[in-house]
């Protein structure tokens, strides 16, 4: 009876062994047959991340996927071509729910907090670190951080913006001011929107002013205020670089003598002042954008105005790309994304058929990039393009956090009850930043 | 009686499986069909924004499901006939299980933890003595820590099921709810009801197993009564022989002598040479009575030493003894003198018999080891084991008979216990007489 059990025994093992080997052979099949043609899946949206019209936006990508296919032949780069931006998200959601997502794909900035937490984006800290051919230094810091969750790389950036300030030149030079110099500040601002706000045709209300659509956020950057701890779970909003910035945005208001500025007001060119990202800069400056948007007035863009405890900060929007930890073709992704992110070749033709700024600051300030910027700008309105690479080196990014943009949101709605002097300033910082600091903790 | 409920356990440890299986199967497919349906109604962002781990795609749910519950199902299969057959393979058998029951927890998104309670099961029954029950309580307090979601979400990164049921409507979502706890408690109560089928297996077999001990303690008793009342038997049937020898022989042969011998008083003065002739026939008589006697006696000899001259019967009886008993008995035969009466034959005999016996019945010895020796006339037997002793060994029939035996040939016998027995068998061989008559006899 034992002996007749042990052979079962002998024979069940056999049988697990056997399948084992088998599916082992299957899965080394295909494996194996993938190793000959190697398929890397591409995930990105047309037009651009920007919200600019764009024309050809696989331009950039399709360059560098030719380049790619060119150095390693057995290699093939695949992209569902058409997803448009706003179906992107609910695209790439879908794909990591089948489980089948791109190896390589863009992460708008909504979905990098999501992703990284989760474990999608594979982190790159390793794959960097054990290339010797890749070197973090190449990047602007604050697109490359734009890419960190938890001071690990998850993705790394493909082009960047900063925001500018839109200058209505026209509106200035028949105020007799001056386009302020680099390096204005806060004062210079202020100053430059009660002289404009006026009432130009007499009707009893004022058709003129400084400034349109500038934030609090905006002003915070400019004034080198950090509002949240690195690890997320600590703001600031006590701060007296705070109190200076909000003291600022009540007086700024405040030159609006009680009107509320409209885009409309900007379009037809009775406004100052606009932050303007360098997108926007890039889309509407040259033909045929340039006749058919603020053709009306000469305008130019400048840095941001500079806060009396900080500088000419902006903040950067930057397009990311991330790898997926699922990806089985790891180390090909990580030659692609290099590719795309990394390489001066890709990198350098981005200006010429992207709005954004290249990441790598020696391609940003090579003279490709330069004449592509340059490109059909009329010769009159060229703006100093050198400032770019300042503005560049210098911008910051927003902290990355899971709760990062629910806890903005309830601070703007405090902070512009504060502004708009719905509550009294004294004291409300305090309480906001103990509303946010409990809402962080928990 | 018994077998049925054996067959029961065994019924309900399949019910557990079946209903295990249908469990997981039923939490996969759920799950799988959820994320079909959130991908088709274009809610998979929202869904993604409220779990912190990539999801598995819905056929990797179900692959893995399937494919690590069957591998658990064969694990469990052979740990329990490795149990059986006490293999010691059983241990790798069972971390197997353990590892593939994780995995099945792990492709179900640790929604049900009920096929824990498969290899809890597969360890209780395979539980046996003091050394187990360590592992037993440590593999199910670590199963349980595992198990206990919040522990393992720090670790692996894993879909809550509620997400999964917030998906549905309030209606819906109750109901699934109520599901999916009626399934864990449902898995309960089996095994509940397994773990008591098989107390009370175990008890069963105790009873059992206390009838059976005292069925043979009563066939142990009739038989030694038995063995008691044959003896007395074969007593009186030998007693009643010997009388019948005596009597046909020797009494034959002692009153043919008689009455010849009164015939010669009566002849011896008137007719010498007939008288002498007569004695002749008497002698003649005498001679024949005794030889009569030999054969009798013989007759009781033991069958070996009857045909086989002492050290051959020796010899086989060792080698039926050794090969019987498993026992290495060695035999140095080289000092014993070749003429030995058959008496003394027959004591030397009786006596290794007798001490191989009692070493393989008390001192339950593996080796023995039996030398002769001679010297200033005595012939020596020693006999050493390597079994148990005896500190004090009560003289039972065997070494009473032994000492009787030798005494009625002068000799004596030591015994003394240190590590195993030894016995000392010493024999005086006295010559002359005797000697001569044992050739007499021989020829």
């Amino acid at each position: 009876m034992f002996r007749n059990i042990q052979q079962k025994n002998v024979k069940l093992l056999l049988c697990i062994a056997a399948l084992l080997i088998l599916s082992a052979l299957f899965f080394y099949n295909i494996y194996a047959q993938k190793q000959e043609q190697l398929v890397i899946r591409l995930g990105l949206f047309s037009g651009s991340n920007w919200n600019v019209p764009s024309g050809d936006s696989y331009a950039a990508i399709d360059n560098a996927i030719k380049n790619f296919e060119n150095i390693h032949p057995n290699v093939k780069i695949t992209y569902v071509s058409g997803i448009r931006k706003q179906d992107y998200a609910e695209w790439l959601a879908e794909k990591v729910l089948d489980g089948s997502e791109p190896d390589i794909f863009m992460v708008l900035s909504d979905d990098f907090n999501l992703y990284s937490t989760m474990g999608l984006l594979q982190n790159l800290d390793t794959l960097a670190e054990s290339d010797p051919s890749f070197d973090t230094d190449a990047y602007y810091p604050a697109s490359l951080d734009y890419g960190q969750y938890k001071h690990r790389q998850y993705a790394l950036p493909f082009e960047s913006v900063p925001t500018l300030m839109f200058v209505n030149k026209t509106l200035l030079a028949r105020e007799n001011i001056a386009i302020p110099e680099n390096g204005w500040t806060w004062q210079d601002f202020i100053d430059i929107c009660r002289r404009v706000t006026k009432d130009t045709d007499d009707d009893g209300v004022p058709d003129q002013f400084g400034y349109y659509d500038y934030t609090w956020q905006q002003a915070a950057a400019s004034n080198g205020l950090q509002l949240f701890r690195d690890d997320g779970k600590f703001s600031y909003f006590a701060d007296s670089k705070m109190a200076e910035t909000l003291k600022f945005m009540i007086d700024l208001k405040k030159t609006n003598m009680g009107h509320t500025v409209t885009a409309k007001d900007f379009d037809m060119g009775n406004v100052a002042f606009r932050p303007f990202t360098f997108a926007e800069y890039r889309t509407y400056k040259p033909y045929p954008w340039r006749i058919k948007k603020y053709s009306s007035f000469e305008w130019d863009c400048i840095e941001m105005p500079a806060g009396p405890s900080g500088s000419n900060t902006s903040e950067l929007n930057t397009l990311l790309i991330g790898m997926s930890s699922r990806s089985s073709h790891k180390k090909m992704a990580w030659e692609f994304l290099k590719e795309l992110c990394y390489s001066g070749k890709t990198q350098r033709f981005l200006p010429s058929v992207s709005q954004g700024v290249p990441v790598i600051k020696a391609a940003a300030e090579s003279d490709e990039a330069r004449q592509a910027l340059l490109y059909d700008a009329p010769g009159d309105e060229k703006m100093n393009l050198s400032i770019i690479s300042n503005i560049m080196q210098s911008a910051v990014s927003p902290p990355k956090f899971q709760k990062y943009s629910l806890a903005m949101l309830m601070a703007d709605s405090e902070i512009k009850k504060i502004i708009d002097e719905i509550i009294p300033f004294n004291n409300a910082l305090n309480k906001i930043q103990k509303k946010i600091n409990d809402f962080l903790q928990n | 009686m018994t077998q049925p409920k054996l067959y029961s356990a065994a019924a309900m440890h399949y019910v557990l499986y079946a209903f295990n299986a249908a469990s997981v199967f039923l939490l996969a497919i759920f799950m799988s069909i959820t994320q079909t349906k959130i991908n088709t109604s274009m809610s998979a962002r929202l869904f993604l924004d409220s779990v912190s781990a990539v999801p598995w795609s819905a056929n990797k749910i179900i692959l893995f499901a399937i494919c690590a519950f069957l591998l658990l199902l064969s694990l469990s299969i052979i740990y329990r006939r490795c149990i059986l057959t006490q293999s010691k393979y059983r241990y790798i058998i069972l971390a197997l299980e353990i590892c593939s029951c994780l995995i099945v927890m792990r492709s179900i998104n640790m929604a049900y933890d009920g096929v824990i309670l498969l290899v809890v099961a597969d360890l209780i029954s395979g539980y046996r003595g003091k050394n187990q029950r360590i592992i037993l309580t440590a593999a199910m307090f670590s199963l349980y820590l595992i198990a206990s979601y919040n522990l393992v979400d720090l670790q692996l990164k894993m879909i809550p099921f509620d997400v999964y049921i917030s998906y549905y409507n309030q209606s819906v979502q109750g109901i699934l709810k109520a599901a999916c706890n009626i399934l864990t408690s449902f898995n309960m109560i089996l095994f509940v009801i397994y773990t008591m089928l098989l107390v009370q297996n175990q008890h069963q077999e105790k009873e059992r197993i206390q009838s059976l001990n005292k069925q043979l303690n009563d066939a142990n008793e009739k038989l030694r009564n038995y063995a008691i009342e044959a003896e007395h038997m074969a007593e009186t049937r030998e007693r009643n022989r010997l009388a019948r020898e005596i009597h046909d022989t020797l009494g034959h042969a002692l009153t043919s002598i008689i009455a010849g011998l009164d015939a010669c008083l009566a002849t011896i003065d008137a007719a010498p040479d007939f008288t002498k002739k007569q004695l002749k026939v008497i002698s003649d008589t005498a001679r024949h009575g005794i030889n009569d006697v030999r054969r009798s006696v013989r007759r009781l000899r033991p069958d070996n030493l009857e045909k086989l001259p002492l050290k051959n019967a020796l010899s086989q009886m060792i080698g039926d003894f050794a090969s019987a008993s498993g026992m290495h008995i060695s035999l140095n035969y080289d000092c014993c003198p070749q003429n030995l009466r058959a008496d003394e034959e027959e004591v030397i005999y009786r006596v290794i018999q007798e001490s191989i016996t009692n070493a393989n019945r008390h001192g339950h010895a593996a080796h023995i080891e039996i030398i002769f020796s001679q010297t200033d006339g005595l012939l020596k037997i020693h006999i050493k084991d390597d079994g148990t002793g005896c500190e004090n060994p009560i003289e039972g029939f065997g070494l009473r008979h032994m000492q009787e035996r030798l005494s009625l040939l002068h000799g004596t016998l030591k015994y003394k216990s240190c590590g195993g027995f030894i016995i000392q068998a010493d024999i005086p061989l006295s010559r002359g007489d005797i000697y001569n008559d044992k050739n007499n006899d021989s020829r």
